[in-house]
């Protein structure tokens, strides 16, 4: 089969929520002896990013894009070499993700988990209505650099001011980066600031390139 | 000469709480004028702000004659601004769920993971999965996987409750649901307190 012809029917997996039919495809192409690493860039990368373009462009409600991330995290998880193999790629580096206190809104949260590890980071879910102080232990714990905190509306959004306050309190500014998203950030970018982010990313298929620069500025402000 | 009349609370609030609204003031429970909007407004927060403004706008009156109450959660990004921007008020609670269940009793639904379903909102469950959000059974249950543990319908005692839609949604989703009987106390409440002189703009 055709690399263009695998992306096709894979993109319609993952606008059908038809994980059988991806397993199927996978276990096609796997068996014609395509290295699975190359599967992931010439089948699995163009997917998602198509899928990307069409939730950006509205074309897709976010409910399908999460969906068509959970299908994406299936094929990824199948074609990465298992520990047993030997040959697993360490990770980029560990993102603790969470709702921020008082926020419920899981969905986006959880996109942003797939794509992240999709594109090969540690990622530690803490889930909804996580604290400041949780979230910064946890990091702290994990020997994270990037804490994302997700937050749909401005009242929980303005929760984030305090997780801000306490990696600054606890002179973590260096070394602990602080990405925010969420729905209310894309409407109001200003936001971002106000609470004191690092970073944004419009959307989950732009968080890695986002995390890619937090971590960047960290190995730049601390050293490696 | 005439003592000085109590400014008319002039509430602006979601269609999703209008039979519970409706009912408090049948019931002398709750006075003043009553404009609702479409709860399917909900689905797009920006365009919700947008008929918010214009809602205010076309209804402002001088401040000692009415006070705009919007009853409304967090649920557009300018909420603030458009309080500011009108000098009105809004219900103290992040979302319309909690104004009927109180903070404490939201919090412990979410942290069991529980999708909670208005009485309006119930009758209208189909049209926001297959039209809004553009679902179908696959997709929705792969979507509320892992998120969600079950269906909550909040019972407010002002329609009977409509089991048929909550089982069809609940075959939907593939997931149980469960009836929770909240009544209209905590909406009282909340809406008490919207009205205080404290309360501000």
């Amino acid at each position: 089969m055709e690399p263009r012809e695998a992306i096709t029917i894979l993109i319609e997996c993952m606008l059908d929520a038809d994980r059988d039919r991806a397993s199927r495809l996978l276990g096609e192409l796997l068996e014609s002896g395509t290295p699975a690493q190359e599967l992931l860039r010439q089948v699995l990368d163009p997917a998602l990013n198509e899928v990307g373009r069409l939730w950006e462009n509205r074309e897709l409600s976010m409910a399908q894009a999460y969906v068509g991330a959970r299908i994406a995290e299936d094929f990824l998880m199948r074609c990465l070499p298992s520990e047993a193999e030997g040959a697993v790629r360490p990770p980029k580096g560990v993102v603790v993700i969470g709702n921020i206190e008082d926020d419920f809104h899981a969905l986006g949260r959880r996109m942003v988990g797939s794509f992240l590890r999709a594109s090969g980071w540690e990622v530690v879910d803490l889930g909804n209505d996580v604290t400041a102080e949780v979230f910064v232990e946890e990091a702290l714990a994990r020997g994270a650099h990037i804490v994302g905190a997700s937050a749909m509306m401005h009242d929980a959004a303005m929760n984030i001011r305090k997780l801000r306050e306490l990696i600054d309190r606890r002179g973590l500014a260096g070394r602990l980066k602080l990405a925010v998203g969420g729905a209310v950030f894309n409407w109001r970018p200003a936001l971002v600031e106000e609470v004191g982010g690092d970073g944004t990313a419009a959307n989950a298929t732009q968080v890695d390139a986002l995390c890619d620069r937090l971590l960047s500025e960290v190995r730049t402000e601390v050293g490696p | 000469m005439k003592e000085p009349r109590e400014p008319l609370p002039f509430w602006i609030a979601c269609g999703v709480l209008r039979p519970e609204l409706e009912a408090l003031a049948a019931a002398g429970r709750l006075t003043g004028v009553r404009i609702y909007l479409d709860s399917m407004l909900h689905m797009s927060p920006p365009a919700l702000e947008v008929q918010l403004g214009r809602v205010l706008q076309d209804h402002a009156l001088p401040k000692d004659l009415a006070t705009q109450i919007l009853v409304y959660g967090d649920c557009c990004p300018g909420m603030q601004g458009l309080l500011e921007g009108h000098g009105a008020r809004r219900v103290d609670a992040p979302n319309c769920a909690q104004m009927l269940l109180g903070r404490a009793r939201f919090r412990e639904l979410m942290r069991e993971r529980a999708f909670l379903m208005l009485p309006e909102w119930t009758l209208r469950w189909e049209t926001v999965f297959r039209e809004e959000l553009a679902l179908g059974p696959e997709n929705a249950r792969l979507c509320m996987q892992g998120l969600i543990t079950g269906l909550v319908y909040l019972d407010t005692g002002v329609m009977p409750v409509p089991h048929e839609e909550l089982e069809a949604c609940g075959r939907f989703l593939g997931l149980p649901y469960r009836v929770e009987t909240v009544g209209l106390e905590e909406l009282e409440r909340a809406l008490a307190a919207a009205l205080a002189p404290e309360a501000g703009s």
